[in-house]
């Protein structure tokens, strides 16, 4: 809403500059957007909030500055203004031979309308036409310029149409037939559907209402006699209207945000007061106003004391009564602790004794409230139990060298989607036939996809994170990257929490001095996972798989964590890696958490430690390369029993000197006896005793 | 006793010829070690007369101290030389680049997260998470707001279904909230949130918002503004001063805008954070809560808005783009 310094000091008198008036108004919730130079006067454009239409006029606004500033005073335009601008003729009935109105909607409550005959509608006075300009309106012809004019001043949208264009001398509201066309002012053409709500005349619609007006009865310099609207429709039938035909107009953004039913002949009465200021002619006699559903009144009872407590701050009896008055509020009575009043008709907003509890904060200054803790009943806050769990295992990944990354949940589909399970049970990934192939029309199975998307590459939502880390090792173009996500997925059967890493090539940064050589595989990413696993206390373990169809169909394992199958780790399939342009040595794992929230976490077990030394022995075993380790570990820690402290796999050979398919071992193997030492011949029959055991499962002493 | 003499000088003229503290070390081997020169006189000592075998005795000793101290101030003397010629080898260039361990890279976000948790968690308010994808209900009919209200859009909201929305805001936690739990409680999320909207430098169709609310006996305006006092001071600094501004918003009434001042951002421009204000009764009486008794407080903001301000990114694009130039920015 646009108004400049002069068009608010015609209603108010005050001492303030145009930057404290803005103040005041932003401090009533009417924030200033900029004031600008206009012709040399500031003009100042201030948002209205959605639900108070009233703010979008000098009317309105100058209400919330005289409410907000005591320093300043209505001025004799205001108090007309409040007394709805009361017309001598009002009581003349020489308009009825001129026109008649009928509604026959219910989405209009009220039409009311003026005429005025032996017209000249030139240009208008230069005054007039520079207020247009500052506030950005374009100077047209005196009709169409009082129209606009008197809208920005008391808020209701008007319009003048040529009444020897309308047939019958007739106005019709109503809904528009099904394919009905017409013509707006701005010349486009639309074709309606009945439930746009249209003027018309005994023959056809000339006006969306609340909208704009018809092209072929607008008012032009030919014009002698003008048939003037004000009325009053339904907010929301004007906002579908005009967002289903793509229009923004004053008039629309009024009604959108609703104006006041009870002002709708006082603004013809303003306009005639110019009209006739201007031109020195009178109109015809009276006003027709078809005003089939007046709005109920709004009775509210407002305890003050209450309001002081939900306020924070202490407002008496007589500054509520002072602040309500003023913004336009009927005062029915008063009690020690109490007011009842009626809601001003253009305050559709207030409902509810807590809404004036509202209009007492804004007018008696919010900048008044003190800070204050709350004090009652504080529990332990912060994250609890499964959040806690997720913080970890993200904590944990961090330690462990990767990045974390955060991205959309709208997507397109990718080779990289978690495989839907198929109608049969079978698993099925996507091929990349039908990713070329564009994004399907045809809704994919189990996945969630939104309705309207922004774009066709924004349609789905994830069901798995890994798509977005090979977007993010796409868009960072590195060989060696080590990344991870935490973040939601989306399938047919819910949302889950899930945390995927993505790791490729070297863990250290090239440098100056000779670095790790390590490189991510296989391995690198399960000890990562045991590290993760660690950090909550959940006993991590795999199971071999071969059916996830995004990974390497000999290298891919389930996760479990405690009891929980979680995932699948291993490295990408080389087919997919080549389609997605990843490094063909890329590992991934998948973990969706939820599963979880029923595993116990979080405990360590705690053992005592011995004070006496510990013994090394290692051994080299020659074994089948078909018998899996974790075998021969079960078989080591059984036989190994309380004194085998630690052991660990240090060398993996096969090649010369070992038989085709087999491998050698070499393992450490460290004892240590609580509260005792052990002598040389005990260590060597610990070592013996896991020997032996090795033995059963076909393993040779080097 | 003329033999103590001798070696004795002999020991002397050896310490002061020496010229390294291996040498002294050979030295301090030959005259005073277990069987040295010096040392081994003693074994000659049965074979002298009774009343002679204390002084030789003492004379022993006496020299054997005397080279023992000599030795020592030498070795001293020549240590400091020699160290200072080892560092001298030692010398490196210290202003060669370090070598970092390499530690995992927390996003951004994930710092502010992590902060909010931390200022909010302490004060009370016990995190909850809720659904990205929401059932209507939640997002925006336990929300207060009115059954053709512009959001619900399909052109604002993206729909799943007519019951399935992508949640426009955190607040969609409040009902879920409300719908189980006896107040008193205090509770606040950290989450997604989607708007179909067209992406720029300041909008995205996916953003992050932060939730706080709480329902209490006695809630006042006054306790959501020392509330949001902390928690900006803890944001962005302690100078910062809270500012309330009327607005509108379905689910508070009052509702207003806040904002902040401090001296650090914006040459101390009020710069607006978020929405908040009293949950609306209307919502509070949809789950049966008692208004005569409880009232509550609820204020949101966006995450992104947090780092945006405080380092003055100028593109909330970054956010989700995932590159490394913009994230290692932030460790």
């Amino acid at each position: 809403m646009k108004l400049t310094y002069s068009m608010i000091r015609d209603y108010v008198e005050t001492n303030l500059d145009a930057e404290a008036i803005a103040n005041q108004l932003t401090m009533t919730g009417f924030e200033l957007e900029e004031i600008t130079d206009a012709e040399g006067e500031p003009m100042l454009d201030i948002n209205i909030m959605a639900n108070r239409g009233d703010g979008a006029s000098v009317l309105g606004l100058s209400r919330e500055l005289l409410a907000k500033e005591p320093t300043a005073k209505p001025t004799e335009l205001y108090s007309r203004a409040t007394n709805r601008f009361p017309a001598p003729d009002a009581g003349s009935r020489d308009i009825w031979a001129k026109a008649s109105v009928e509604i026959q909607t219910p989405t209009c409550s009220r039409f009311a309308c003026r005429i005025f005959e032996n017209l000249q509608n030139g240009p208008s006075p230069e005054w007039l036409q520079q207020r247009l300009r500052q506030i950005g309106q374009r100077p047209i012809s005196l009709l169409v310029d009082l129209t606009n004019y008197v809208m920005f001043e008391v808020g209701q949208p008007l319009h003048a149409y040529d009444l020897d264009l309308l047939q019958g001398e007739r106005i019709i509201v109503r809904q528009a037939q099904a394919g009905e066309k017409l013509k707006t002012l701005d010349g486009n053409i639309h074709e309606l559907q009945p439930h746009h709500m249209v003027i018309a005349d005994s023959e056809k619609a000339v006006g969306l209402a609340g909208v704009m007006g018809g092209e072929e009865t607008e008012v032009s310099s030919t014009t002698t006699r003008c048939l003037l609207e004000a009325a009053h429709f339904t907010n929301t039938s004007v906002r579908k209207t005009r967002t289903e035909l793509g229009f923004f107009t004053e008039a629309s953004y009024r009604f959108e945000r609703s104006v006041d039913p009870e002002g709708v002949v006082a603004a013809l009465n303003r306009f005639t007061e110019l009209y006739t200021e201007i031109t020195g002619e009178k109109p015809v006699g009276g006003v027709i106003d078809v005003y089939p559903t007046k709005p109920e009144p709004i009775q509210l009872t407002l305890f003050v004391r209450r309001a002081s407590e939900l306020l924070g701050m202490t407002i008496t009896v007589e500054q509520a009564e002072l602040y309500l008055s003023k913004l336009g509020f009927k005062i029915l009575g008063i009690s020690p602790d109490s007011l009842e009043v009626e809601a001003p008709t253009w305050r559709i907003d207030v409902v509810r004794e807590e809404d004036l509890v509202e209009e007492l904060g804004r007018v008696h200054g919010y900048e008044l409230i003190p800070e204050q803790l709350p004090i009652g009943s504080t529990p332990i806050g912060g994250p609890q139990g499964f959040d806690l769990l997720t913080d970890q295992l993200r904590e944990a990944t961090l330690r462990c060298g990767f990045n974390q990354v955060v991205s959309h949940s709208l997507r397109d589909l990718h080779l990289l989607d978690a495989p839907v399970l198929g109608g049969a049970g079978e698993i099925s990934g996507l091929s990349s036939a039908e990713l070329n192939a564009g994004t399907p029309v045809v809704q994919q199975p189990g996945r969630i996809r939104v309705r309207q998307p922004h774009s066709p590459d924004m349609a789905y939502l994830r069901n798995s994170i890994l798509p977005s880390l090979a977007d993010a090792q796409r868009r960072n173009n590195l060989e060696d990257i080590h990344i991870f996500e935490v973040g939601r997925v989306h399938t047919e059967s819910g949302e889950f929490t899930q945390i995927a890493l993505l790791s490729a090539g070297k863990f250290d940064q090239p440098g100056w001095r000779p670095t790790d050589p390590t490189t991510a595989d296989f391995f690198t990413l399960k000890g990562s996972l045991e590290s993760i696993a660690a950090a909550t206390y959940l006993p991590i373990s795999y199971k071999r798989s071969t059916t996830d169809p995004r990974f390497h169909p000999t290298r891919q394992a389930k996760v479990i964590l405690g009891q929980t199958e979680v995932g699948v780790m291993g490295q990408i399939h080389p087919v997919i890696a080549e389609e997605t342009n990843l490094p063909a040595t890329t590992v991934m794992a998948e973990l969706t958490l939820d599963g979880l929230k029923n595993e116990q976490f979080g405990t360590p077990t705690y053992h005592g430690i011995s004070r006496n030394p510990a013994s090394r022995r290692d051994i080299a075993i020659l074994i089948k390369k078909d018998i899996p380790f974790n075998e021969l570990d079960q078989a080591i820690l059984q036989a190994g029993g309380s004194d085998l402290e630690n052991h660990w796999l240090f060398d993996v050979y096969e090649g010369q000197g070992v038989p085709e398919g087999s491998q050698s071992l070499a393992i450490a193997l460290q004892f240590r006896r609580m509260n005792a030492n052990l002598n040389d011949e005990e260590s060597n029959a610990l070592r013996d005793k896991i020997v032996a055991a090795l033995t059963k499962l076909g393993a040779t002493l080097r | 006793m003329e033999q103590v003499t001798n070696v004795k000088n002999d020991a002397i003229a050896k310490i002061h010829t020496a010229k390294t503290t291996e040498e002294l070390r050979a030295i301090d081997l030959e005259f005073l070690g277990k069987n040295g020169s010096l040392s081994g006189l003693m074994k000659g000592i049965g074979a002298l007369p009774n009343d002679q075998k204390p002084l030789f005795g003492a004379a022993v000793n006496s020299a054997k101290s005397e080279v023992e101290s000599l030795l020592n101030q030498k070795t001293a003397s020549l240590k400091t030389g020699e160290l200072a010629k080892q560092f001298e080898a030692e010398r490196i260039d210290i202003t060669l680049p370090g070598r970092a361990p390499q530690y995992g890279r927390e996003h951004v976000l994930q710092q502010t997260t992590n902060k909010i948790k931390r200022v909010l968690g302490s004060m009370g308010f016990v995190y909850q998470e809720s659904p990205e994808l929401e059932r209507f209900k939640y997002n925006f009919e336990g929300l207060n707001y009115p059954p053709d209200h512009p959001a619900m859009d399909e052109q604002d909201t993206f729909y799943v279904t007519d019951d399935l929305v992508l949640r426009t805001q955190c607040t969609a936690l409040q009902p879920r909230v409300f719908e189980t739990t006896e107040p008193p409680f205090r509770r606040f999320t950290v989450g997604r949130t989607f708007r179909n909207e067209a992406v720029d430098r300041t909008h995205n169709h996916t953003f992050h918002q932060v939730d706080c609310f709480m329902v209490d006996k006695g809630i006042s305006m006054a306790h959501l503004k020392g509330t949001l006092g902390v928690f900006a001071r803890a944001m962005f600094g302690p100078e910062v001063k809270v500012r309330f501004r009327p607005d509108f918003f379905p689910f508070v009434e009052p509702g207003v805008d806040y904002a902040i001042s401090t001296p650090k951002l914006f040459n101390g421009k009020w710069v607006e954070l978020g929405g908040a204000g009293l949950i609306h009764p209307n919502i509070l009486e949809r789950y049966d809560i008692d208004t005569k008794v409880y009232s509550g407080f609820a204020f949101g903001l966006g995450v992104e808005r947090i780092p945006m301000m405080a380092y003055g990114i100028d593109d909330l694009r970054h956010f989700f783009d995932n590159d490394f130039r913009f994230l290692s920015q932030f460790a």
